[in-house]
């Protein structure tokens, strides 16, 4: 069988394609001749503006690595552009290219990239930062508290005026001590603040922003090995540290009882009896993550029940969607269809409202007691409540939500299958079932194959679904943690952010990563057999 | 040609240049950025206004979805970041171990006046076992047991409520005895401490153990008979969302309803009588999960150059009674401030608050995240009528799930 490849709009149209000025076509001309030319500056220019403008806000945020990579986008731009009617290819290429690069390779190198840390919560700053981050929180404080203005004496140096907050005893605290003053010196005002002595000017204003890191850091040393630290602008507390850092043996170290937290490479610090300090940083840690999957027994025993159920819910959701949407065209493909085009319309509508919203009032419809399918059904079905059941929702509000996108689909294929070739078939005495079958269908497959397996590997990670409708529940028999219409891509959801300490990012890429070679695999299988379609004609 | 077209274009880059960066070279005065959701931005403008005008320091209130206050902390970019967040108690062991927020310390003067569970609850472990402070407690919430007086009467038992809830049920078709959202930890857990449950043990220090999980301990596995005949007489159902439950009790077809005092407008509107108690002891006392609110101050004042100020804001001022009892009038929650909270005069906020009495603040550890799932899957599945899960098995099989989570 021999089928033409052109589509039989052009063939029964009988005319010659006219092709009319288009407003593309407008606005290529607006690039030519002088105007066009002062056109091309001024948007070249404009683009350099904002993306020098880009790198420099990159550079002030310690960004380097960012700020030399969009230099470098930048300077390509430039460099292409800028040399008349050469690389002419290359300018239509190029916006295409990068906005490729930005929005689908990065994010997948920053995936892979993630995959391969330890990078969860804990685990989310850099070493140096989790460093002074730990000696912070471990700051051991002393029973004393101050109200306290900051002042400077007439040298310019800082000076703490303190007013213990029980006893009343007043002080100067200055960086090499403190010295205890007449309580008539210092007063306090209707505010509760503190007016520093005669010969001090307090910080006030700029003045006080402008010294917040240095007000920040003083410290007035005491005679017992603690020091006064400031909280805020208008207090003061005793405190003594909790742990110093040996940057020799990279260790933390309490100072009271001498126990020492050593780098474990998995970014923490920790004891020799295995105890972490809370506060860790981003580490890699090679293949962790992806053996962490394996050898998880929560990952590996509902694995097979969550992977068998991923499966059946995506090629069920799409191959009755597929089934309701090529009957419903094939209606609608009647030329004497009454009201069709009403029709049409009404059937595209679930298609047209956002799905999250569908799915919220599905949940409400749905409802064993008071949800309104129940009251129009003459038995009571527990929707969302029994495990089959609520696979069956599921699968119900997905085929109602896909259904409108085969229909759209196959009303297109439908129109470009030639006439001539069915009429020839009947002429040949075929059923109308038989032309369906030997005909209309394999033509069609050719089309909407790669459109099914592209919907299949998206029902395969249809998350809001299943998050929306049952949120992965009801409970399964087996009692594990997934749930029974959880997915995988749900399940790992659980997983990654909803168990252990708070969220994982890590093991969410590695498991993301898994779950990319599983579709890969599918599709890949797929479309080979559509190639065999294919090769059919 | 060329070199020229070069030339012109280097020429505008730069004028570009120069006028998109003129909006940040300028502003050098000090300003602090606050993070508050939709219900508070009014108030904390207004009390941070206060203390700002006073310190001539600008405060900008940059709304968002309180959820989003803490996701978007994470990705957020220094230039952006805020310097003050309006938080939940309960995100304070994330934030603290993300090293997203710093500790504070307060003058005895000012923490006197908070309750010790405020405090205790916006303080997380440090690596000695000590409690360090990360946020300013401003305002409290807790569920209670709101009755609706003309219906029924303030129960003076668990037995009475019981009794009261279903012979009210049983009146008529459509009654409902006592709501309560299904499926729901936080809703439930009067029921659920009622039983003895309880989610976090604590060490020797008093400090929250993740390693002992009370879901599924043995004397709420003892008690857990009452779940089941509560199931059996059709008293609870889990078939019962938040807005059935709601309807009902507004439509005055529920005696009992639990919710907390972001429904005190709704009661107030509604024009029921109604009366707000703590549910009334079972085994053990019934009480709720609290809530506490407060600001914290991240790690982004210290690169913006705002942290004394911050700290001074937060630390200080907030805890004020003056700043609290404003907070509270603006958003409809007790204030945490003892003197504060003296001043309360409004009936229902003051009987919400006098409701949690005794009650559990929830876990702030980050651990909790394991337990919402599996403990809100264990209540759905004991009142799911005819085929509900044994509650005995649900808590057991929640609390199996949940050490497994936590590892």
């Amino acid at each position: 069988m021999n089928v033409p490849r052109e589509t039989n709009l052009h063939m029964t149209s009988g005319k010659g394609v006219v092709y009319r000025a288009s407003w593309l076509a407008w606005l290529i001309s607006l690039f030519s001749g002088v105007g066009g030319l002062i056109l091309k500056v001024v948007l070249l220019s404009l683009l350099n503006g904002l993306v020098g403008w880009t790198i420099i806000v990159l550079f002030t945020q310690d960004r380097l690595a960012w700020a030399l990579g969009t230099a470098a986008v930048l300077a390509v731009f430039d460099f292409i552009y800028l040399r008349p009617n050469k690389l002419l290819p290359a300018k239509f290429i190029l916006p295409g290219s990068v906005l490729l690069i930005a929005y689908l390779i990065v994010p997948i190198f920053f995936t892979i990239n993630t995959a391969f840390q330890k990078y969860s919560t804990g685990h989310v700053l850099t070493k140096s930062e989790a460093i002074t981050t730990n000696i912070e929180q471990n700051v051991v404080q002393g029973e004393k508290f101050f109200m306290m203005t900051p002042a400077r004496d007439a040298s310019g140096a800082l000076v703490l005026v303190l007013v213990d907050d029980t006893s009343g005893q007043t002080y100067l605290g200055r960086a090499n001590g403190l010295e205890e003053i007449d309580p008539s010196s210092v007063q306090v005002d209707e505010f509760g603040d503190v007016l520093p002595p005669a010969g001090l000017t307090a910080l006030v204003g700029d003045e006080l922003f402008g010294a917040d890191a240095e007000l920040a850091a003083f410290e007035v040393p005491l005679d017992g090995g603690g020091v006064i630290r400031t909280e805020g602008i208008s207090g003061a507390y005793e405190s003594e540290p909790g742990f110093e850092y040996d940057e020799a043996r990279d260790m933390l170290i309490a100072t009271d009882t001498g126990v020492e937290y050593s780098d474990n490479g998995r970014g923490s610090y920790v004891n020799p009896s295995g105890d972490e300090l809370v506060v860790g940083w981003r580490e890699y840690v090679g293949f962790e993550n992806f053996t962490a999957v394996i050898t998880n027994p929560l990952v590996r025993q509902p694995f097979l029940r969550a992977f068998v159920w991923t499966i059946s819910f995506a090629a069920s959701t799409v191959l009755i969607s597929f089934a309701i949407g090529l009957f419903l065209a094939k209606l609608l493909d009647k030329p004497k269809f009454r009201l069709k085009k009403m029709y049409r319309s009404l059937l595209v509508v679930p298609y047209a409202i956002p799905g999250f919203l569908s799915l919220l009032v599905f949940k409400g419809l749905l409802n064993d007691d008071y949800g309104l399918i129940n009251k129009l059904l003459p038995f009571d079905a527990p929707w969302l409540f029994d495990p089959w059941w609520a696979r069956l929702s599921v699968i119900l509000v997905s085929v109602w939500l896909t259904t409108p996108y085969f229909l759209l689909v196959c009303m297109g294929a439908l129109q470009a299958i030639p006439a001539e070739l069915v009429e020839a078939a009947r002429v040949d005495g075929a059923t109308r079932w038989q032309v369906f079958k030997k005909v209309t269908l394999p033509l069609l497959l050719v089309v909407v194959t790669p459109l099914l397996i592209a919907s299949f590997a998206y029902n395969f990670n249809n998350f809001n679904n299943v998050f929306l409708l049952t949120g992965g529940g009801p409970s399964s028999d087996d009692q594990s943690v997934a749930g029974a219409t959880d997915i995988l891509i749900s399940y790992t959801y659980k997983l990654a952010f909803e168990a252990g300490k708070g969220q994982d990012y890590g093991l969410a890429s590695a498991i993301s990563i898994y779950i990319f070679f599983i579709v890969a695999a599918m599709s890949a299988s797929g479309f080979l057999r559509s190639k065999a379609l294919e090769n059919m004609k | 040609m060329k070199k020229q077209v070069a030339k012109l274009v280097a020429g505008l880059t730069v004028a570009a240049l120069a006028a998109l960066s003129m909006p940040t070279t300028s502003g050098a005065a000090a300003t602090l950025r606050i993070w508050a959701d939709a219900d508070r931005k009014a108030s904390v403008e207004k009390v941070a206004g206060v203390w700002g005008k006073k310190n001539g320091v600008t405060v900008t209130v940059v709304q968002k979805d309180f959820g989003k206050i803490r996701d978007d902390l994470k990705t957020v970019d220094v230039a952006t970041a805020p310097d003050v967040i309006v938080g939940a108690h309960d995100w304070v062991g994330e934030l603290a171990a993300n090293g997203s927020v710093i500790p504070l310390t307060v003058s005895k003067s000012a923490s006197a006046k908070i309750p010790s569970y405020a405090l205790d609850a916006f303080s997380y472990a440090n690596a000695k076992g000590n409690k360090v402070l990360y946020g300013a407690p401003v305002a409290l919430e807790n569920v209670g047991l709101v009755v609706n007086t003309k219906v029924a009467k303030v129960p003076t038992s668990f037995a009475d409520m019981v009794s009261q809830a279903t012979a009210f049920q049983k009146k008529a078709a459509g009654n409902f005895g006592l709501v309560i959202p299904g499926g729901d930890a936080y809703h439930n857990y009067p029921l659920f401490s009622g039983l003895c449950g309880y989610v976090f043990g604590k060490d020797a220090k008093g400090n929250l153990n993740p390693n002992d999980v009370g879901v599924g301990n043995a004397k709420l596995l003892a008690n857990a008979g009452d779940v089941d005949s509560w199931n059996k007489s059709g008293l609870l159902s889990s078939k019962v969302d938040y807005g059935i439950a709601k309807n009902a009790f507004l439509a005055g077809k529920a005696a009992f309803w639990v919710t907390g005092p972001w429904e005190k407008d709704t009661l107030d509107k509604s024009g029921l009588k109604v009366k707000i108690v703590q549910m009334p002891k079972n085994k053990c006392d019934s009480v709720p999960f609290l809530g506490v609110q407060g600001f914290m101050v991240t790690k982004f004042a210290k690169s913006h150059g705002v942290e004394s100020q911050a700290r001074d804001l937060v630390g200080s001022y907030m805890l004020s009674a003056g700043a609290q009892t404003q907070l509270s009038s603006e958003n409809g929650r007790a204030p945490a401030n003892t003197d504060s909270a003296a001043k309360i005069d409004d009936r229902l906020l003051k009987e919400f608050a006098a409701a949690g009495k005794g009650g559990v603040p929830m876990p702030n550890i980050p651990e909790m995240s394991s337990v919402w799932g599996d403990l809100g899957t264990a209540w759905t599945n004991v009142f799911k009528g005819a085929d509900a899960t044994s509650a005995k098995t649900a808590f057991r099989t929640a609390g199996k799930n949940i050490k497994a989570k936590i590892g």
